[in-house]
């Protein structure tokens, strides 16, 4: 039986040798049942590693992949952001074409009913130069 | 290039690379949420100080060798360093479980958790990632002979295991690899 060294035997698992010494070691595992045997071992350590390995990558990349295709919101034919944001701006368009069509602001529709002079600011001539205040005199009262 | 598309170059270069930045960061720190908050922490350094990566380097060996350091920052900057060190079995076996089936590797799982973190770095930059000793030695801030001793250590350990078989005598070993004076002792 031939004896080489797990030294030997892992840096020819992994490659590390030169390409004579890997023939030597082949030839030496061709007639040697027991160090062949170390060699597949050695060879099914390394697998199982990678796979282990392999498994904790595969389960970073689900977890990213999960977070990136995750929908922002949901919406019938447009997505709620997109809709909320379009109907903010058509708001806030119709509100200011309105004021500048002489609804004034706040908008004062006669048919929808808004109280005139609601938020209007009164006039100077409307305001009385003098308020008129009765005072009636106190009661006396009984001891 | 110009300076800012460089500098562009490395953000888009460390987004791609997220999957396995997270998955380094979750071995080092010995689990999913400890690993987040590890490579969150690192990736704001490594923007902050994106000027030190030099061109040429190759960027995922730079990212690792940045979170790597983070890691011994904070590491230093504790009281007590062999705590912080020490990892939950539950939360560090649960980076294994298969997405869609829920397998894990009990034994690899077992076998990993013993060993420190360095050492489990060890066996993700090489059998992992791939990556040649001396770019794991690079990351690691260790030369690429003590790679090559800690995976002879660890390969024929697990293989021991693995097959019930008694861990080899020093007495068996007749060929070495490396000059004596390389061997690694950690």
């Amino acid at each position: 039986m031939t004896e080489l060294s797990d030294e030997l035997l892992v840096a020819y698992v992994d490659g590390q040798l030169a390409r004579k010494q890997t023939r030597a070691i082949d030839r030496v595992l061709e007639e040697d049942d027991v160090l062949n045997a170390r060699v597949i071992a050695l060879k099914h350590a390394h697998a199982r590693l990678e796979a282990a390995f392999e498994a904790i990558l595969a389960g970073e990349e689900a977890e990213i992949s999960t977070i990136v295709a995750e929908p922002l919101d949901d919406g019938f034919w447009v997505p709620w952001r997109t809709f909320k944001i379009a109907a903010a701006t058509a708001g806030v368009l119709i509100a200011l074409a309105l004021a500048v069509l002489g609804f004034g602001w706040p908008l004062t529709v006669p048919s929808i009913g808004s109280a005139p002079g609601v938020g209007a600011v009164p006039s100077v001539a409307s305001v009385p130069d003098q308020v008129e205040i009765q005072v009636s005199p106190k009661p006396a009262t009984s001891p | 290039m110009q300076t800012e598309d460089f500098y562009d170059s490395i953000r888009l270069g460390l987004v791609a690379m997220v999957p396995r930045l997270q998955r380094f960061a979750d071995v080092l720190a010995g689990g999913r949420d400890a690993g987040h908050g590890l490579l969150r922490r690192s990736l704001h350094h490594m923007l902050a100080q994106q000027h030190r990566y030099q061109r040429g380097t190759s960027l995922d060996v730079w990212a690792f060798g940045e979170i790597y350091h983070q890691w011994r920052q904070e590491l230093s900057g504790e009281s007590d360093p062999m705590s912080l060190a020490k990892i939950d079995d539950v939360a560090f076996g649960a980076l294994f479980d298969d997405a869609e089936t829920g397998y894990r590797d009990e034994p690899i799982v077992t076998f990993l958790v013993a060993l420190p973190p360095q050492q489990r770095l060890t066996l993700l930059l090489v059998y992992g990632e791939g990556l040649e000793h001396e770019d794991a030695g690079r990351i690691l801030d260790v030369s690429p002979e003590m790679i090559a001793a800690r995976l002879i250590r660890m390969s024929t350990s697990l293989a021991d295991r693995l097959s019930d078989r008694p861990p080899a005598q020093a007495a068996a070993i007749v060929e070495t690899l490396y000059p004596e004076g390389h061997r690694a002792t950690s």
